[in-house]
Order: structure tokens, then C-alpha cells, then sequence
């Protein structure tokens, strides 16, 4: 009724017919395009993490978010007990993270993209008023929020868990701290999510896309570790004593410095500690992966190229998918 | 219900579209010369000229015909080799995203995704279409309410009939109040019944809500009756276009069958001057009005032919252009 009453006078009468059958126009306001990404993201941003598709979709984002946050729980107990801090901003517990973000992305990509091209839903997409492009970037920006409050929000736990155990304090280093592992996270995160959707827009099975997405993450994680492996046992080798694990020592052979190139993961890691190593904000973990030292162009090289890679396979996907 | 009803309402429909801009007076979509090459030489539109005028029209071409690459193009998917189009005077190459805000598109194929409910898809669509959150929420219910989904629409898509999910598919397109309904196939894979109650919502839709359609379909026999106008196309070209009366006038045809006594009825009905035509088991019989039938069940009853079957013949479009004059076809033993 009141869109009738918005109307000059001339057109009540005419238009009353068309109200009595039950068709009302709709006359209020339109969103323009950026509007509608924006909504898109919104809508995708939740699925991510399974709010609004039934209990079932919860399970998975709450398992992984309730594992993310155990070291840093663990680490507010052991802090209160008068321990030093035993997990560190920059790369958290890597090992963890490395499982938690294939199983999430492996898992979440999928419900993203491939439920769309499975059930052919992209042509209604395309027939609205967004451009080719906005659907993935949507999606993408969607997932890259998603991962980051996953790698993130432990990172704040972590953090306010410290300080709040903590009997000394320290708020500035402490803060300084979460400041540059947030924004490793957010590498982490970009990086991560551009390479899940990429490979899960591959195809429209749900089980191939996450099976797809996770033998890509765990393979090359495997394998960047047994190329370091083989590269430690050569001539110039380490010679076995206390080095292992040490920040830069003499004994890592260049060989084992790229072997990190191979994963994504190891890349991710090797670049988080070369800020780490450069910046001295943190002592570098241990593990298998080393700081690249001087071969680090070399691993922002493969970054750039990784995202590069991801986005050029999302953006030839959906000029495609959208025509058929 | 009444004729008048409908002129009335159809008068009102662009009255009451402001976002229609110049559409009410011309043709809803026009396009020139237009083409579409598609790599390796494949040709899927050639030279095709058509002005649509408001109303539901019929977009009749076998598979392959183009009508699909016609739709695309119509909302600015693909880029035109040659030529234009233009819907309500706005270019579609040029702006198509202005374009896609007034058209409303039902893709043939299955879209919709199993584990949602129909009125989340819906309302998501709605929100894809630029409606705000709330707006969506009640223009999707209304929707779904148009096209007949009542409790359903709280299930979840996957346990739905196929007519049901025509349904939705159309509730999806309607949901952003177009100008414009393009409707590709929109009877596919639904039995005569679901045939029936889609294309009576369709018809409803166009006289009632004074939305303007085009259904493209293979079929002329099945949309015939809902439509005003009808664009037959072949091979990207334009075959015919016109009013449906004047399209289907020399095309409809009686289809007799008889248990026995084939030949005995081809020869009464020739001798009534019915210029019947063999196809297979049948005899087709070109019908000019009442008479037609008067003749036919006279020849019948006074053979005492045991008839097995009479219908309104429903010419496939390639079928309609293979003879393109009916009525001269000689009698065909």
C-alpha cells in the first residue's frame, strides 16, 4: 500500500490492478556493484567458518579454531607458573599451524568455490550486475579474512594471556610482538587462502578439491623436508654437534636453504624468519627450517610468484566458467 | 481471468517501472546485424536483426539455434563479434552491468545449489541482485509465493521435484523486480502437468505483473499459447517474427489417428476438401477454423473409423520451417 500511496496520482488506478493480483514492484533503493561484493564477501566470510549453513558445517572451523588455541592457553598456564613465554608470536607453533591450515583450507576452500561450480550456480552470479572478476575476488577476500582470524585470533589469545599472567608485565615487548605476528599472519593468510581457492576452483567435487588442496600442501611440505635432509648429508655438510637448530650456523649448506622453496608452508616460515632474523624482534624457532640468510629474495620471489600463480588460475577460471 | 484484466495490467506494467528508462513505447530488446563467432569458426549468430516488443514473446529455435548465445549476449556476457543489441535502448556491450539490474535470467540448465533452503537461495539472489538485507528477505518470501512454493520453501533445495526446482529457478530471477524475464527453456525436463503450471505462471506473470518475457524453447507448439509474439531463429538467423496469430495460423495442424482404415480416411478427407498429409502412422489435417473439426468428425463418423487419437498437432520449429507454407503442401499418399 504505501508504494502505491509514493505514487503521482494518475498512476494509482492503473497500478491497482497489478497490486490486487498480489505483484507489488519493488521501488525502494538499489546497491550498486560494490555493494553487492560486499555482500558476497559477508555472506562467503561465513560460510568460511560455517555460520549459517546448519550445525554440520560448525564442526570443522571450531575443531581448528579450539586447536589454534591451545599452545596459547597452554602457554598462559605455563607463564603463570613462572616459566618464560613458551610460544612465540612469529610463528606461533608452526608445526601446528602447517596442520591446522591445510586441514581448514582443504576442508573450507572448497565449501567456497566448488559448491558454487558443482551446482552451476555461477551463471545466476553473472547475471546480476557484478563483473567477472568481483566473484573471485569476493571469495577471495572472503577466505583471506577467514584464515586471518584463525591465524590471528590465537596470536591474541596469546598475547593477552601473557599479560594477564605475566607478574612482571612487559606490555611493550609483548606488544611489539603480536604487532609484527599479525603481520606475519596476514602474509600467511594471503598466501595460504590464494593457493586453496585457486586449486579448489579446479574442480566442482567437493572430495577432489579438498583432496586436491591437501596432497598439495602436505606433499610439498614432505618433500621441501627430505630435499633438506638430502642437502644436509652432503660434502660441506653439517658436522654433527650442538649446531642443530641454531639460528645461523655455519654448517647449514645453501642447498638446505632452498630446500624450503619447495612448500609453501616452508616458504611462509622461511620468510617469517628472515624478518625475524633481520629485525631481531624474535630468537627463531627451531625445526627443519632454516633462515635463508642471503637466498632470501629467492623466497620473496616465490611468494610474489605463488600469489601471482593463484590469482592468474582463479582469474582464467572464472572468465570460462561464467560463458558456460 | 477477463481480456480485459489483462490489457489493463499490461498497459501498467512500464507505467509502473521507473527503472525501465525508454523501454515502454519501443522494443524491449532490439538488435542489428548482429554476430557471434565463436573460435574455431563456429557460427552461433549471423546477421540476426530483431525488435521485441513488450509483452511475452517466444524465442523458437531448435538446439543450437543461438538462442542461448542471444540470452548471453542480451546481458552483456558476450561480446558481440559484429553488430549490436540493446535492451530498452541500453546498450549491452557497453553496459552491461546496467543491464543486468533490469533483466532477470532463468538459465536452462540446473543452478541450484542442494544444501540451502529455497528462501535462503532466494534472498541471497535477491541480495546479489542489489536489494538490501531486508528487502531481499520479503521480496524472496513474495517471490517464492508467486510461483506457488508455499511451507516448502523452508526445505532444503536437494529434496525437491524438478517442478519445484523450475520454480525456485524462476523465484530467483523474479526476486529483483526486472523489467525483463529471460527465460531459457523454462518447461525442461517437467511432465505435461508441470509443462501446463509452469507456462500458466509464466502467462501470469507477463499479463499480470507487466513484466516483459521471452521464453526461449525448441517447442512452438507448447509456448505458442502464452505468447504475443514469437522470433523463430535457425542456424543465428532470423527466420520469422511476428504476432503469434499470424505465425501459427498456417501452421496448426490436426493430427488423426485411426486403428485401421488409414487410407479410406486420407481419401474422405481429401474429398472434403481437408487436404490431409501422411506422417507415418497419422494424418495431419491444416485447420482453418470449427469447420475443420465439423469435417473431420463427419468423415470419421460416416467411415465408422475406429479413431484412436485426435490432437492439436505440436510442430517442432524445424518441422514448422521444412514446409514453410502449409496449406500448398499437396495431399501426400
Amino acid at each position: 500500500m504505501s508504494a502505491d500511496s509514493a505514487l503521482p496520482g494518475g498512476a494509482i488506478s492503473a497500478r491497482s490492478v497489478i497490486h490486487d493480483r498480489g505483484y507489488r514492484r519493488y521501488d525502494g533503493p538499489r546497491l550498486g556493484r560494490l555493494q553487492i561484493v560486499r555482500a558476497l564477501l559477508w555472506h562467503s566470510f561465513r560460510s568460511a567458518l560455517g555460520i549459517g549453513r546448519g550445525a554440520k558445517a560448525k564442526i570443522l572451523p571450531v575443531i581448528a579454531f579450539v586447536a589454534m588455541s591451545l599452545p596459547a592457553l597452554i602457554n598462559a598456564v605455563a607463564v603463570n607458573k613462572g616459566n618464560g613465554q613458551i610460544v612465540t608470536y612469529e610463528s606461533y607453533l608452526f608445526p601446528l599451524r602447517v596442520i591446522v591450515l591445510t586441514v581448514f583450507v582443504a576442508v573450507q576452500a572448497p565449501e567456497l568455490v566448488s559448491r558454487d561450480l558443482r551446482s552451476r550456480v555461477l551463471p545466476l552470479y553473472f547475471s546480476r550486475p557484478m563483473r567477472r572478476g568481483d566473484y573471485p575476488l569476493a571469495k577471495y577476500l572472503a577466505f583471506t579474512a577467514a584464515s586471518l582470524l584463525l591465524i590471528e585470533l590465537p596470536l591474541v589469545l596469546l598475547y593477552l594471556g601473557t599479560i594477564v599472567s605475566s607478574k612482571s608485565g612487559a606490555i611493550w615487548p609483548n606488544t611489539r610482538g603480536l604487532l609484527a605476528g599479525l603481520a606475519i599472519g596476514l602474509m600467511w593468510a594471503v598466501l595460504v587462502s590464494a593457493i586453496g581457492l585457486a586449486l579448489a576452483s579446479l574442480t566442482g567435487r567437493r572430495a577432489y578439491a579438498t583432496g586436491v588442496v591437501a596432497i598439495f600442501f602436505f606433499l610439498t611440505f614432505i618433500l621441501s623436508q627430505i630435499i633438506y635432509q638430502i642437502a644436509g648429508r652432503g660434502p660441506g655438510g653439517p658436522v654433527p654437534g650442538p649446531g642443530k637448530g641454531q639460528f645461523i650456523t655455519p654448517a647449514i649448506s645453501a642447498g638446505q636453504r632452498l630446500a624450503s622453496l619447495i612448500s609453501p608452508f616452508n616458504t611462509l616460515q622461511s620468510l617469517t624468519k628472515w624478518f625475524a632474523g633481520v629485525h631481531h624482534i624474535f630468537q627463531p624457532g627451531e625445526g627443519p627450517v632454516p633462515d635463508p640468510g642471503s637466498y632470501a629474495p629467492a623466497y620473496i620471489v616465490m611468494f610474489v610468484a605463488l600469489l601471482a600463480a593463484s590469482f592468474a588460475i582463479l582469474a582464467v577460471r572464472y572468465r570460462k566458467a561464467g560463458v558456460a | 481471468m477477463t481480456d480485459a484484466n489483462f490489457i489493463t495490467s499490461t498497459a501498467a506494467g512500464p507505467q509502473g517501472g521507473g527503472a525501465g528508462g525508454d523501454g515502454t513505447d519501443g522494443a524491449v530488446i532490439e538488435t542489428q546485424a548482429l554476430t557471434k563467432r565463436y573460435p574455431g569458426d563456429i557460427t552461433a549468430l549471423d546477421g540476426l536483426t530483431i525488435a521485441v516488443a513488450p509483452g511475452i514473446t517466444g524465442l523458437i529455435g531448435a538446439n543450437g539455434a543461438g538462442k542461448s548465445t542471444l540470452i548471453k549476449i542480451l546481458l552483456g556476457l558476450l561480446t558481440p563479434t559484429k553488430g549490436r543489441a540493446a535492451v530498452f535502448g541500453i546498450d549491452c556491450a557497453q553496459q552491461g552491468e546496467r543491464i543486468r539490474t533490469l533483466i532477470g535470467y532463468m538459465p536452462e540448465h540446473d543452478c541450484l545449489p542442494p544444501d540451502v533452503t529455497a528462501t535462503e537461495f532466494v534472498t541471497h539472489m535477491g541480495r546479489m541482485s542489489g536489494l538490501p538485507a531486508t528487502a531481499a528477505k520479503e521480496r524472496a518470501a513474495e517471490s517464492l509465493r508467486h510461483v506457488g512454493l508455499h511451507e516448502e520453501r523452508y526445505r532444503l533445495v536437494g529434496t525437491y521435484s524438478t517442478g519445484m526446482k523450475q520454480r525456485v529457478k524462476l523465484a530467483q530471477a523474479l526476486v529483483g523486480d526486472p523489467r525483463l524475464l529471460l527465460l531459457d527453456e523454462p518447461t525442461n525436463g517437467l511432465d505435461p502437468a508441470g509443462r501446463g503450471a509452469m507456462l500458466d505462471l509464466i502467462s501470469r506473470i507477463g499479463t499480470e505483473f507487466g513484466i516483459s518475457i521471452v521464453v526461449a524453447s525448441h517447442l512452438l507448439g507448447e509456448i505458442e499459447r502464452i505468447c504475443d509474439h514469437i522470433v523463430a531463429i535457425e542456424a543465428g538467423r532470423l527466420l520469422r517474427a511476428d504476432t503469434i496469430t499470424s505465425f501459427t495460423g498456417a501452421s496448426r495442424m490436426l493430427r488423426v489417428e485411426v486403428d485401421e482404415g488409414l487410407q479410406a480416411l486420407a481419401d474422405e478427407l481429401a474429398r472434403r476438401g481437408l487436404g490431409p498429409r501422411r506422417q507415418q502412422r497419422a494424418l495431419l489435417v491444416p485447420l482453418t477454423g470449427d469447420a475443420t473439426y465439423d469435417a473431420l468428425r463427419d468423415a470419421v463418423a460416416d467411415l465408422r473409423a475406429p479413431l484412436s487419437r485426435l490432437e492439436l498437432s505440436r510442430h517442432s520449429v524445424e518441422e514448422l520451417f521444412r514446409d514453410p507454407d502449409l496449406t500448398e503442401v499437396p495431399d501426400v499418399r
